[in-house]
Order: structure tokens, then sequence, then C-alpha cells
């Protein structure tokens, strides 16, 4: 079904699916400042950077549009295979440069390293919570449907 | 059209309809009278044939054309979606895209897909997709059942 067939204005169109990328940018944005504040801890600090928080979420953010207009959005596929695998590892690979180049971890290979891993990781969540979510609506909208015929109120 | 209302003083309450042929327009008031909406008017190879609205899976405009889809055949429709969503209204039938009208009652499974919309497949194993614009509506309409409740 085309866009166009879904019967939203360009407006409306234009909304939800703005809304959908800031939905997904704060996960995101929440997995990266978590490694992030782990980092700090680990390092006998608990100050965060305004400034690298404020990188880290406009990269989300951009990352998210990407994500949904170039990538298709694979994160929230039907299968994380080898095609969603390499996305994801391309888009590790943007993170991590920009963290590398923002210094968000010092520059520290290791750890820089380990946040590119966890990024790929914080996709394949991200496809598990989606798919867990898909699958738990699909057997609530199958509910609604025997009840509804159930009620003998079809075609009477 | 001409019609005649007669004020009685005795007897019964009667319509009585007069027709040379069934149009779309009969029909509606035949059903309207008859306080139901069992059977379209549809046309395959230019023959025209009473459709049963029990057997339609599903509704479809194409190129400002109406077909009616059942497991046997596709009739093409004297209607526009929307005098179909309003003559359906009554019964399960659900505008799920801007194009389609579907028969929840021929409606076999759902699943839930990515963007909010609604796979669902119909009996005859036909998947058609609720647009997330009427995905909401159909869930409502699941939940609370008739559509006119």
């Amino acid at each position: 079904m085309s866009k166009k067939d879904d019967g939203l204005t360009g407006l409306e169109r234009y909304l939800l699916e703005e809304i959908g990328v800031e939905f997904k940018a704060c996960i995101y944005f929440f997995c990266y400042l978590f490694f992030y504040s782990i980092y700090k801890l680990v390092g006998g600090s608990t100050d965060a950077s305004i400034i690298h928080m404020a990188e880290m979420i406009f990269l989300t953010y951009g990352m998210c549009y990407l994500q949904i207009y170039l990538m298709n959005g694979f994160d929230e596929g039907e299968e994380f295979r080898v095609k969603e695998i390499l996305l994801s590892m391309l888009c590790g690979l943007i993170y991590t440069t920009a963290s590398w180049f923002f210094g968000w971890f010092d520059k520290n290979l290791t750890v820089t390293i380990g946040f590119f891993l966890f990024v790929i990781f914080a996709y394949f969540c991200g496809f598990l919570v989606y798919k867990i979510r898909r699958t738990l609506e699909s057997k609530a909208l199958n509910n609604d449907l025997k009840a509804f015929k159930e009620r003998g109120n079809v075609n009477e | 059209m001409k019609y005649t209302i007669n004020n009685i003083s005795t007897g019964e309450d009667e319509v009585i309809v007069n027709y040379l042929r069934m149009t779309p327009e009969i029909e509606r008031i035949v059903n309207f009278i008859k306080g139901e909406q069992t059977k379209l008017i549809g046309w395959k190879d230019k023959e025209q044939k009473l459709i049963d609205i029990k057997t339609i899976l599903y509704i479809e405009t194409v190129d400002g054309n109406t077909f009616a889809y059942t497991e046997e055949e596709v009739l093409k429709l004297d209607y526009t979606l929307a005098q179909l969503e309003q003559l359906l209204n009554d019964i399960n039938f659900f505008r799920c895209s801007k194009s389609m009208i579907i028969n929840i009652d021929k409606v076999d499974s759902l699943r839930s897909l990515p963007s909010n919309r609604i796979d669902a497949r119909m009996v005859n194993g036909e998947h058609i997709i609720i647009s997330r614009t009427y995905a909401s509506d159909f869930r409502r309409i699941l939940r609370k059942g008739a559509q006119n409740e």
C-alpha cells in the first residue's frame, strides 16, 4: 500500500513520522547514555558532560532519520539477518567514529570498540523489543477478533 | 422516478414498489423497506448478478471502478466506496484503507505489523493491509463489538 493510500494529509503523515523518529531517538539515546554513564562511573567520575549528551541526542536523532528513510527501519523488521547485521554495523561505525571525534570516551580504543559492539547489541535488543511487542499485539488482536465473532452479531 | 403517497383511513400500511429493471436505487429502497441489506447487484461479463453480502471478502476501488471479491468470483459494482461504506455500515464491514472495505467476518487471522499497521489474512489466504490511519478504529471496533454500538 502506498503512503498516499493511508488517508493522511501531508502534515499528519509528517507528524506521525516525526513522533516515531523522536520516540526511537529517545530509546537509543538512553542506551548510549547508559554506556557513557557506566564508562564515567568505572573511571571514578560522577559527572557527565552536557555537551556530550547534546552531541549524543542530536546524532541519535539524525541517525534515526537515516534508519527510517534510508535503511527501511531495519530494527523494526521481521528478521535480524545478514542485511540487518550489516546495517547495524554501519550505524555502529558511524556512532563509533562520532564518539572518537567528539571524545566521549577520551579516545580510549578498547572502550570505543566496546561501544561499537554495544551499539550493535542495542539494535538487536531494539529488534527484539519491537518483535515481542508485535507478537503480543497480534495475540490480543486475534483474541479480540474471536470474541467479536463469538458475539454472534457478524453479518446478521 | 414517480411515486404516489396515499393516506388511507382503513386497512394496513402497505408499500408497493413497481419497477421495470432492478437498479441500485430501487434496490436501496427495497432494502430500506425490508430494514436489511442482504444482496448487492454486480456485473460479471456484462451480465447482471445478485451477490450475497455474506459471501463478499472485500470490496476494492481500482481506477474509479468498484469491485466485490468473493472466494469464487469478482464482480463490478455500480456503487462508490463511500456509498457502500454507508450501506454496509450496520453489518460488519470495515473501511480498512482509502480504497478498500473488508468483511470482518471473513478475516481468518490478524498480525500486527511495524508502523502500527495490521495484516488481515482472509479466509481464502489473501493478505490485506489495514493502514495505520484505520488500524486504531479497527482495534476499537473489535473490542467494542458491532460498529454502531
